[in-house]
């Protein structure tokens, strides 16, 4: 039975990196597949889909080739989420062994911190930034990456803190190396291990985090992005529900995809079992 | 000026003779039913419904009902009397006299007098409202030498035209004897007003409705039909929508519904999709353009774009039809102003290309000219889907469109107080008279900050010297003719470009009556409106 489980899970680890494949790939390429610029307003407004080969998944509202935008949406979806989830990461890797290397006292201020944050939703701190910050795409990775660190930075310290009293750390303490080499070149190393589990959740969220700012009007306007599309089709959900069901499928897909493949490998790096 | 309302009365009626000669049957079968609630879906909680200060649609839609104004709007008369029975400017210009209605009182049982109409004009209209600040700007004193006589006097000669097409939006009469010593910026009244009108305000729920109910003192036996009209905050288009269909809402207005979906609601039996009745209050699209940009500073560079942009293409898609295409800053439903022989910038991508060139702007290696910034007001669906659509425009002449967009506070600032954009789009309100809605896009020398005005940093003498000639030109006839040359002008100057005229859309039930009967119906008082039993 667990036996079965645990193959389920490798199973679903690989599928959701084939699919992932497939998607970053279809990003990589939105330009060949779909070429000229998504936003451009190019056949009859609300073509049904399958109806025009030229516009296999039909058009919105405005002309605007849906396939054409899915693509692209892709490209700015997965890469606004890698780009997020990467600065949310380095930001926690860095708060985190600082936390867990230093003093009681930097540890308490540090963690402080970012209790604070944790206190705010995620959702909410990234609107207010973007709001802030003006929308486009490079400061919607700067909210995200702002609003999403807390998680990465405990999970770290907590390693540090149980790493730095190891032997080999004494070890190279006595060889009189400095504190903050022995912090990220001897503590950090075996502390990241925990941290890959936290890759896929992390990168899946800031996809979501990103769709949710794109619906509400707060991404780059001059990008198509899978949330902005869901935005703009909302109103004609009773007459042209896949402009709103197209991009929504291809988020809910996205997400898992990454939340299976960040299982999977956590998986097979052992972190899951050895808990 | 009676010759003036004869004319417009007889030109008015005859065109709508013919229509009233089709509706007649339906019309005449019906004897208007007492009682009912009219439900009516509401955007916006506006916090002051004080009308008198605040002139904007959103108070109207539920003030105007409670408080009146001198005259409203009308399809057969032009202006049809209200709190004023007559009016008539004096040949100098320098006094308008107005004969108020007798035997009026206000909800609260007080008598209605020229003491009302002397406290609004000086306190109110000429001291606290956006729009009656430039409109009663010289009103130095209103006489009254009996309680149904005021006479408005002005330091320098003041069109009657102006003052009469100000009359349905700007002169909503305020009770004196509650407000007389009250702080009017903080006064209790703003948010429970008490008026001359059909309705008395009820309650105010927050978050989930308005309600006003019958006024049983109103000055016209019989009105009003209705006993409650009900406004229930609802956002949402789509759930506007579907509380239509339910019959859980009668009325939705300004365009609630969206465009896409008025199809779809039109086909629905006992629903009907209504593109009338906003003619006093037509909204259009501009491209304001930033003349501090060097390129745009350029008048060949603002004609090319005006070349590159397809105005048909905008009215079929972005609004499916329910607008027209500008041709300058007066839209044609303003029948007597609007001038036709202003010249014209028909969609020639080719030519676009040539100004372009001619202005010393050459394609690069990549095919680009040069870059803006560009800055869609973010309010309507549509101004932001017009955005995109001139991006795409001028991308294919060469001109590349950066769009940025901002809450509209951010937006707000960004364009007429900072400066920040090279093109925006905007979109300012047509309100009877180009003196109280247009003009101000072109008037140069105002300060940063003044919003809907011209911050385009567009400032030519004779512009100017036309925008002073049409608020000081008496004569109608001639004062008209003013406003034709204006139009003629800033198509000739070009500094920003009407896009599109769009009127707004009333979809209601079929069994509320009088919708739409006149051209302000949204912001008017429903005294006549009645639900079919």
């Amino acid at each position: 039975m667990i036996a079965a489980l645990r193959e389920f899970r490798g199973a679903g680890g690989v599928l959701g990196g084939l699919v992932l494949l497939v998607i970053a790939l279809i990003a990589a390429a939105a330009s060949w597949i779909a070429p000229g610029d998504p936003l451009n307003m190019v056949a009859r407004p609300l073509t049904q889909p399958f109806a025009d080969p030229r516009y296999l998944l039909g058009t919105d509202q405005l002309g605007r080739n849906v396939l054409a935008g899915l693509v692209h949406g892709a490209r700015v979806s997965m890469s606004v989420g890698a780009a997020a989830a990467a600065a949310a990461i380095c930001v926690g890797i860095l708060v985190g062994t600082m936390a867990g290397f230093s003093g009681r006292r930097i540890d308490n201020g540090l963690m402080r911190i970012t209790e604070a944050f944790q206190t705010v939703p995620t959702f909410l701190l990234a609107l207010a930034l973007v709001s802030v910050l003006g929308a486009s795409a490079l400061n919607v990775v700067v909210a995200i990456g702002i609003s999403s660190w807390p998680p990465t930075a405990r999970l770290v310290r907590a390693e540090v803190l149980r790493l730095k009293g190891a032997d080999y750390v004494d070890a190279a303490r006595l060889a009189g190396r400095g504190s903050l080499a022995i912090a990220f070149m001897e503590v950090l190393p075996g502390a990241l291990q925990p941290v890959v589990a936290l890759i896929g959740v992390t990168v899946g969220e800031a996809i979501l985090v990103e769709s949710a700012l794109a619906f509400l009007g707060l991404s780059d306007p001059n990008l198509v992005s899978w949330g902005g599309m869901i935005a703009n089709g909302r109103a004609l959900l009773r007459t042209a529900p896949y402009l709103v069901v197209l991009p929504g499928l291809a988020i809910a897909i996205a997400v898992l995809c990454v939340t299976l493949a960040g299982d999977g490998l956590a998986n097979r790096l052992g972190i899951v079992g050895r808990r | 000026m009676i010759d003036r309302l004869w004319n417009m009365a007889s030109c008015a009626s005859a065109l709508l003779l013919a229509s009233t000669l089709m509706m007649a049957p339906s019309f005449a079968q019906e004897t208007p039913s007492k009682g009912g609630t009219l439900v009516v879906a509401n955007d916006t909680e506006p916090r002051n419904l004080n009308p008198a200060i605040v002139a904007s649609n959103g108070v109207f839609f539920i003030a105007s009902k409670i408080v009146e104004p001198l005259a409203e709007m009308d399809y057969e008369d032009g202006l049809r009397p209200l709190l004023a029975e007559s009016w008539k400017a004096a040949d100098d210009g320098l006094s308008f006299t107005l004969n108020l209605r007798d035997g009026v009182s206000w909800s609260d049982g007080n008598p209605f007098t020229s003491a009302d109409v002397a406290f609004s004009a000086m306190n109110v209209w000429k001291e606290k409202q956006n729009i009656g600040r430039q409109i009663f700007r010289n009103l130095v004193a209103v006489d009254t030498p009996d309680d149904k006589t005021a006479i408005l006097r002005f330091s320098e000669p003041t069109p009657g035209q102006l003052i009469e097409n100000a009359m349905p939006a700007v002169t909503a009469v305020l009770p004196a004897h509650l407000l007389k010593d009250e702080n009017l910026d903080e006064a209790a009244y703003n948010a429970a007003p008490v008026g001359t009108g059909p309705f008395v305000f009820t309650e105010h729920k927050p978050g989930e409705l308005y309600r006003l109910s019958r006024n049983e003192n109103y000055w016209r036996d019989g009105q009003p039909y209705l006993d409650q009209i009900v406004y229930r905050v609802l956002p949402d288009p789509g759930a506007k929508a579907a509380a239509l269909e339910t019959g859980d809402i009668h009325v939705t207005a300004f365009s609630a519904v969206p465009l896409t979906d008025m199809a779809r609601l039109d086909a629905i039996d006992g629903i009907s999709v209504i593109s009338e009745g906003y003619e006093g209050i037509t909204y259009n699209i501009t491209l304001d353009m930033n003349h501090r940009r060097k390129e745009l500073a350029n008048p060949l560079v603002r004609k090319a774009i005006a070349h590159a942009i397809n105005q048909e293409f905008l009215v079929d898609v972005v609004f499916l039809g329910y607008a027209t295409a500008a041709t300058g800053p007066v839209p044609p439903t303003a029948k007597e102003f609007y001038a036709e022989d202003t010249v014209r910038y028909d969609f020639d991508t080719a030519k676009a290309n040539e100004l372009l060139d001619e202005a010393g702007y050459p394609r690069d290696a990549d095919g680009k000219r040069f870059s803006l910034r560009l800055r869609p007001a973010p309010w309507f669906q549509q101004t932001r889907d017009t955005g995109d659509y001139v991006r795409q425009a001028l991308a294919e002449v060469g001109i590349d469109v950066e769009i940025v967009t901002a809450d509209p506070g951010g937006h707000i600032k960004a364009v007429y107080t900072d400066h920040d954009y090279d093109l925006a789009i905007g979109s300012p309100v047509w309100r009877n008279d180009p003196a109280i809605s247009t003009t101000i896009l072109y008037q140069g020398g105002l300060d940063a900050g003044i919003p809907f005005a011209n911050q385009w940093g567009y400032d030519s003498e004779e512009m100017n010297g036309i925008i002073a000639r049409g608020i000081s030109t008496l004569d109608t006839a001639e004062r008209t003719e003013v406003y034709k040359d204006f139009q003629r002008l800033a198509q000739d100057d070009l500094p920003i470009i009407f896009l599109t005229h769009f009127t707004f859309i009333t979809v209601a039930r079929d069994e509320v009556k009088n919708v739409s009967n006149n051209p302000r119906w949204a912001t008017s008082g429903w005294a006549d409106t009645w639900i079919a039993k």
